[in-house]
């Protein structure tokens, strides 16, 4: 019986979730269309931020993200979201985010004192697109 | 990106005289410099050194060595985000601005007494600070602050007591 309730939920399941297969085309290579804005130009950042590369992201969105990642050559490298460990505590949650690109090769979660745009800690968790990913983005 | 170097000159009331009686006017034109840091990835952000005594006059230079993010040195006063006083009633208060990686900031401490200052993003990490200007007994001296609870805890905590930095004195920057 569970073998066949199984496929059929998945099926239901899948056509109830939230579509993300945007076309991930336009957000392959820097820069993202609009609403897409470069962080570094709307806050006190570098343009280059070692570990985070050069990030781009929509305003309504903050502050969990999507942030998109690009490499120096502006190349889609990770997918980084940042949420605010006091709201995950008070039970807030984030849910259906984006992705810039469907291919993710590994995922890094580390928490993050603060810095401008997300002034509380808070926890960065970072899908990488490629292998070479997180390498491009280190410096 | 090319440095730039901000600079506040903190000149108090009855400074001249304190400078002239501190036990430390000898130095008082020397430049201490403070370092804002943080770990490769973001998970700690903090002043090094967080806790200095200097000497009435002394010039300190924020500097931001943390090449993954930006900075500020804030001092602890009504005029500057509203916050609760915690420098010298003679001092000018100053707030550096963010500082990107390479840049800094510059301010002159010329009331003697204690300075709590902090980063705006870090500061509930507890990336706080405090100096030391001339010692207990300078005319116009004024101690730390009464705790009035308007911290983060991260912040209260990373306070150093006076006493332990007094009793370093300015050799201990070197």
């Amino acid at each position: 019986m569970i073998g066949k309730i199984a496929p059929i939920a998945l099926v239901v399941g899948m056509l109830a979730a939230p579509v993300w297969a945007h076309d991930e085309g336009p957000l392959l290579q820097a820069p993202p269309p609009e609403p897409y804005v470069k962080v570094s130009d709307v806050l006190p950042l570098p343009e280059f931020i070692p570990g985070l590369g050069t990030l781009y992201v929509d305003p309504a969105t903050l502050p969990a993200g999507p942030f998109l990642s690009y490499d120096h050559e502006g190349k889609l490298s990770a997918t980084v979201y940042m949420t605010p460990i006091e709201d995950l505590e008070n039970g807030v949650s984030f849910d259906d985010l984006g992705v810039g690109s469907h291919t993710v090769t590994s995922v890094d979660i580390y928490y993050n004192a603060g810095h401008p745009g997300v002034e509380s800690p808070h926890a960065h968790v970072v899908l990488h697109h490629d292998e070479d990913a997180k390498a491009r983005l280190a410096e | 990106m090319s440095p730039t170097r901000r600079t506040v000159l903190g000149l108090g009331s009855g400074a001249v005289a304190a400078a002239l009686l501190s036990g430390w006017p000898a130095r008082a034109q020397e430049t201490v410099t403070i370092a804002m840091k943080g770990s490769p990835r973001g998970e700690s952000a903090w002043f090094e050194p967080n806790a200095i005594a200097v000497p009435v006059g002394a010039r300190v230079r924020f500097v931001n060595e943390d090449a993954g993010n930006s900075h500020t040195a804030t001092a602890y006063h009504p005029d500057v985000f509203g916050r609760a006083r915690r420098i010298p009633s003679a001092a000018v208060p100053w707030d550096s601005g963010f500082l990107l990686p390479g840049e800094s900031f510059e301010v002159v401490l010329s009331a003697p007494g204690v300075y709590d200052y902090y980063c705006i993003p870090h500061e509930m990490h507890g990336m706080v600070g405090r100096i030391v200007v001339g010692a207990p007994g300078d005319p116009g001296w004024e101690g730390e602050q009464a705790a009035k609870g308007d911290l983060p805890v991260a912040a209260q905590a990373g306070l150093v007591p006076v006493d332990e930095i007094v009793a370093a004195g300015p050799e201990a920057n070197r």
